[in-house]
């Protein structure tokens, strides 16, 4: 017994460093696969994705976030991790990390594991120790939970693709949206080094879909699929850029998240701008809402922002703000309107169009019923008619529901700021969590 | 003069309720369904009170999954464990209508019918509450090997969220304890679970934690406190997206003072 406290401290103080090292990492869902347990071992994964508790920001915590080491050889200007810094180092042993992931999902504080790693040694050395991690978890002790691991760029392709099948989700960070932006803050790192995984990945799983047509009993590749994080405000990128980066990710590597991470100043460096409001959390909000609108609400990039106006109003959600561009296309009548159109109103959920386009075949539809099915009427009365009618007279002019939606609870600057937060990952986190 | 059918606070209850009503042949609109026990008696009603029968509840559980479909079904059953003491007539005649329609299943999406809306609105908040839980609830394992958890929970979910953590831990023996009602959802290892009710605190909660069990709630709060950025503190969200009511349970609040 004395043996094994004693093991535990240990175990509390590198869970302390390699939490706190990992805690910038934005992405904790564990969304996007469905798997019943089928009677052993344990753990389960359901696609809406679980909360299990928040974190002091304000975020949802639902994987056991941590790094497998912080002992990097890289040296990132902007992170903490960085060889240069004089911070504690520590790093785990797959038996370790495999103790902590059984002993919290027993006890349902977790979801699963978020595995990511500073470069231990070199990306072979470091892939391999995530490869025998995730082994061990998922052949000696049969987990069945929600894995989202790091794939090392640089690292041997080969074991890219055997830790592949371990896991439910795979990603690499672009970091910085751009090349140039890299090339200054993180020279060790190149983009075309962290496409190469990322091409890997969305390859392997293109053929793993037709093996498991032919198969059904084919070992699934990253089931959930990639996803990736961008850090906003550390380079010069505009929302513009920005954005095009995100679509790009998604058409042309099929990712299922891009996640962006407000830049914060955590190492003193002469290349690192200081943002004199502090983190841009603001404009990682409305960076998420656009996301949101490229991926549900069949929106471009280019619909939502333009080389001329490469920035978001920081004071409106974008979908409204788009609305406030295109009044040509308002109102639109509800009992009539299809769903693409319905989902263009601001204030009308994707869920809240399908439940419109359902009713409304069975009966009429007045503002009351609409206010059941979840739409905002407050965002909506200006561009809608129900049956002819609208809710109360309002005017069709920007000036004039700019200035209503203004004088709404969405109003955010200045201290507001704050209010915003990480919302994003909590609300916005999956579109199946807003029933 | 209207027959009110008093049921019991339950799934079983309302649905023996709503088999009863239609079996009493008095027609849809001379009979009322209610959960409250203690109502003030109108003078031109009869009260009829409804002993619960399995028997009967599965025959209309196994009609409406048939006629009116898998959502129609989740909705009444999550409708069911949300406390409002209008649903147990708002579901019987959810299921009176779907019935009448030349095609059942339309029924779940009929949300201008005030009876649906009705429905779906407390499935909705049901639901929000049971999907919480699935993430809240917090298991510490006793000296005996067991996993036992606590809840305090507005609805009845028990039985909503037992399956859950059937699939997930099927090897383990475990217990969730709803205190308000002194109910439980018991699992042995690699079996189905089991509800027990009127369950007494002490049955379960005398037995003391296992060795290893101190360390791991240490480990989940060292995790808990360093996860969190502190340039962007914000705990009024965080208290907002967890309140109080469910800090109780968990342990990586346990030594904060509670809101509740
Ligand atoms: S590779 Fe760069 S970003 Fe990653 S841990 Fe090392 S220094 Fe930090």
């Amino acid at each position: 017994m004395g043996a094994w406290v004693g093991q535990q401290m240990d175990l509390q103080r590198k869970l302390e460093i390699l939490a706190d090292a990992a805690k910038y990492d934005v992405a904790c869902t564990s969304s996007g696969v469905d798997r019943g347990n089928g009677k052993k071992g344990m753990g389960n994964c359901i696609a809406p994705g679980i909360c299990h508790s928040f974190s002091s920001d304000g975020r949802c915590l639902s994987l056991l976030k941590i790094l497998f080491t912080n002992e990097c050889v890289f040296d990132c200007k902007y992170c903490i991790n960085r060889r240069s810094n004089d911070v504690p180092r520590a790093s785990f042993t797959p038996q370790e990390v495999c103790d902590l992931v059984i002993g919290f999902y027993r006890r349902n504080y977790i979801e699963g594991l978020f595995l990511s790693s500073g470069i231990l040694r070199s990306p072979d050395v470091t892939m391999e120790l995530l490869y025998q991690t995730l082994y061990k978890l998922r052949r000696e002790y049969d987990f069945q939970g929600y894995i989202h691991v790091k794939a090392i760029p640089g690292a041997d392709a080969r074991l890219i693709e055997k830790t592949g099948y371990l896991a439910d989700r795979m990603s690499v960070n672009l970091e910085l949206p751009t090349a140039e932006g890299l090339q200054a803050l993180a020279p060790q790192k190149k983009r075309e080094k962290m496409l190469a995984p990322i091409q890997q990945v969305q390859k392997g799983c293109t053929q793993n879909k037709q093996e498991l047509m032919l198969y059904r009993h084919a070992p699934k590749f990253v089931p959930a699929g990639q996803s990736t994080q961008m850090i906003i405000g550390a380079t010069g990128e505009n929302d513009w850029q920005i954005l095009k980066v995100a679509e790009h990710m998604y058409r042309r590597y099929e990712l299922k998240r891009v996640f962006y991470s407000a830049f914060l100043r955590v190492n003193e460096d002469s290349l690192l701008p200081v943002l004199p409001g502090g983190p841009p959390l603001l404009r990682e909000h409305r960076l998420y809402q656009a996301d949101w609108l490229l991926r549900f609400y069949g929106f471009g990039a280019e619909e939502l922002l333009t080389e001329d106006k490469p920035d978001f109003n920081l004071l409106l959600d974008p979908k409204c703000d788009w609305a406030l561009r295109h009044l040509e296309r308002f109102p639109v009548e509800v009992m009539k309107a299809d769903y693409h159109t319905l989902l263009r109103v601001p204030g009308i959920g994707y869920r809240s169009a399908q439940r419109i386009v359902k009713a409304r075949r069975l009966g009429t539809l007045d503002y009351q019923n609409l206010k059941k099915m979840g739409v905002v009427l407050k965002r909506a009365v200006y561009f809608i008619t129900c049956g002819g009618k609208q809710m109360y007279p309002v005017k069709l002019k920007e000036d004039y529901i700019l200035r209503n939606l203004l004088d709404g609870k969405e109003k955010l600057p200045g201290g507001a700021k704050k209010e915003v937060s990480y919302r994003q990952l909590t609300l916005f986190d999956d579109p199946r969590f807003s029933v | 003069m209207t027959h009110v059918f008093q049921c019991e606070d339950t799934l079983t209850g309302m649905m023996t309720g709503v088999y009863d009503a239609w079996d009493s042949r008095l027609g849809h609109q001379k009979v009322r369904l209610t959960t409250a026990q203690n109502i003030d008696r109108e003078f031109f009603c009869e009260y009829v009170w409804v002993k619960p029968d399995l028997t009967k509840a599965e025959k209309v559980l196994r009609t409406v999954r048939e006629r009116l479909g898998e959502e129609a079904y989740e909705m009444i059953a999550y409708a069911a464990s949300y406390p409002d003491e209008r649903k147990a007539d708002a579901i019987y005649r959810m299921i009176v209508l779907g019935l009448s329609l030349p095609v059942g299943r339309q029924i779940s999406g009929m949300l201008t019918q005030p009876d649906v809306q009705l429905v779906f609105e407390l499935k909705r908040k049901a639901w929000h509450i049971a999907h919480r839980y699935l993430g809240f609830v917090r298991f510490r394992e006793l000296r005996t090997g067991v996993l036992l958890s606590e809840i305090d929970a507005e609805a009845d979910v028990l039985a909503l969220i037992a399956p859950h953590f059937t699939d997930r831990l099927p090897m383990e023996n475990w217990v969730i304890y709803d205190r308000g009602r002194q109910k439980a959802a018991v699992h042995p290892l690699g079996k189905g679970f089991f509800i027990l009710e009127e369950v007494k605190e002490e049955e379960f909660f005398g037995i003391c934690n296992s060795k290893k069990e101190e360390c791991f709630e240490a480990l989940w709060k060292t995790f808990h406190r360093a996860i969190g950025i502190e340039e962007r503190t914000n705990t009024r969200l965080q208290g907002s997206l967890l309140p109080g009511k469910y800090r109780r349970f968990m342990n990586e609040f346990s030594t904060e003072k509670t809101y509740a």
